[in-house]
């Protein structure tokens, strides 16, 4: 019982310092790959924005969308490429919250805008997720190992969204999608106000 | 196994287990891990509060939920919207959480908004009975008395962000359950395309502008 008892006493310290530890990783308790993929998921921010942009790009008809989500992959590279030469422009989040009002809202009018304004709202979009991803603490490989996790992630999430809302043909599968926007847009509009009024 | 099992061994057990200084011993070690478990205790104290991702999508999906005038009035414009038929079925809806979070926007950046109890309570109310009465104003009309309600809610949930909560989880978290509630009484309302279920479509709003009506005599 005494030995039960001490060895409880000696494990337990070592127990108590595990939730600092954490802060090393991208995702508590991951090494930088799945924790970059799970990054998008666990973000709420983030998520919505996915979810915005996949919304959106299934108002846009399936070659508009095949075309932005090129867009999307090709931001993505960019931010990656900024994030290796240390560039960090300032207030991403802010800036992806208003990219998520942008596609919500087209997501909810539900009609095809031109390519330019849908890809600079796409591109814009995912260069600021990808760079209010990138973890603080993390080694520069580390961090472009998770960046690697949270690309494959976002592109999935964005893919998953995207194809039922390009696949919607039926009256109520459409205004299913354009009051999904609506969500989005009503969601990262209080976002941005809360960023605001910070 | 000796003679007579665990017990019967347990029993037989040398006294020195049970000395006084070794007793002391194992109290003051007792006392030490009990001490280090109520230190790890605080982080798991957190579990019930409305911090962070999982606190603030589940905060803000009971927000409307647990307010029966927002629940009424939500409810009563998916009632609505049902009853009026297309376009209105789906632009009520639509439009709803976008002018909501407008009301909340204002309520975030301290803009003073007087009545918002008021204005909620009147919403049940006057959302009830225009499905009481079938009233078919034209479309304009409904949204622009949709919108105007909505706001009242929208500052009411954008007041009440709770501190250390994620603020994108709260916030989807009660777009999406005022959205639940208006299909919820757009399922309800559907039924008001057979003449019996008319009559209990027009019931459900009048129950709703009483309901309305208690939740202002309320604030009187």
């Amino acid at each position: 019982m005494r030995r039960a008892i001490r060895a409880a006493g000696l494990a337990l310290p070592g127990l108590l310092p595990a939730t600092p530890g954490f802060a090393h990783s991208v995702v508590a308790g991951y090494d930088p790959f799945p924790g970059g993929l799970l990054h998008p998921l666990l973000v709420p921010a983030h998520l919505l924005a996915l979810v915005a942009f996949g919304l959106m790009l299934g108002t846009q008809g399936a070659r508009a969308s095949l075309r932005l989500l090129a867009v999307f992959a090709l931001s993505l590279a960019a931010a990656i490429l900024m994030v290796a030469a240390a560039l960090s422009p300032s207030e991403p989040a802010f800036v992806l919250s208003i990219c998520t009002l942008g596609a919500g809202a087209v997501a909810a009018a539900g009609r095809p805008l031109p390519f330019p304004a849908t890809a600079l709202l796409t591109g814009v979009g995912a260069i600021a997720l990808l760079l209010d991803s990138v973890p603080a603490i993390l080694s520069r490989s580390e961090t472009l190992i998770a960046l690697g996790g949270t690309v494959l992630s976002a592109g999935g999430v964005l893919a998953a969204v995207a194809g039922p809302s390009l696949l919607a043909r039926r009256p109520w599968q459409k205004i299913a999608v354009r009051i999904a926007g609506s969500w989005c847009a009503a969601s990262a509009l209080l976002v941005l106000a809360v960023t605001l009024a910070r | 196994m000796p003679p007579g099992g665990k017990k019967a061994a347990f029993a037989r057990a040398p006294a020195r287990t049970l000395s006084w200084p070794l007793l002391c011993d194992g109290i003051s070690m007792l006392r030490l891990v009990i001490a280090m478990v109520l230190c790890a205790l605080p982080a798991a104290a957190f579990a019930h509060s409305g911090e962070g991702v999982a606190g603030g999508f589940s905060g803000g999906l009971q927000h409307p939920l647990f307010g029966p005038d927002h629940v009424a009035a939500m409810i009563a414009v998916g009632l609505w919207g049902a009853f009026l038929g297309p376009p209105a079925l789906y632009l009520l809806p639509l439009v709803f959480p976008l002018v909501m979070a407008c009301g909340g926007v204002l309520a975030i950046l301290g803009v003073p908004l007087p009545g918002i109890e008021a204005g909620i309570a009147l919403s049940a109310a006057v959302l009830g009975l225009m499905v009481a009465l079938a009233a078919r104003p034209p479309l304009w009309v409904a949204a622009l008395l949709v919108g105007l309600f909505a706001i009242f809610h929208g500052y009411a949930h954008g007041a009440e962000l709770p501190q250390g909560a994620d603020v994108a989880a709260f916030f989807a978290g009660f777009v999406i359950a005022t959205g639940l509630l208006h299909l919820c009484g757009i399922g309800f309302g559907l039924l008001a395309t057979r003449p019996a279920g008319r009559a209990l479509v027009r019931a459900a709003g009048g129950a709703i502008a009483l309901a309305g009506i208690v939740f202002l005599s309320r604030l009187a």
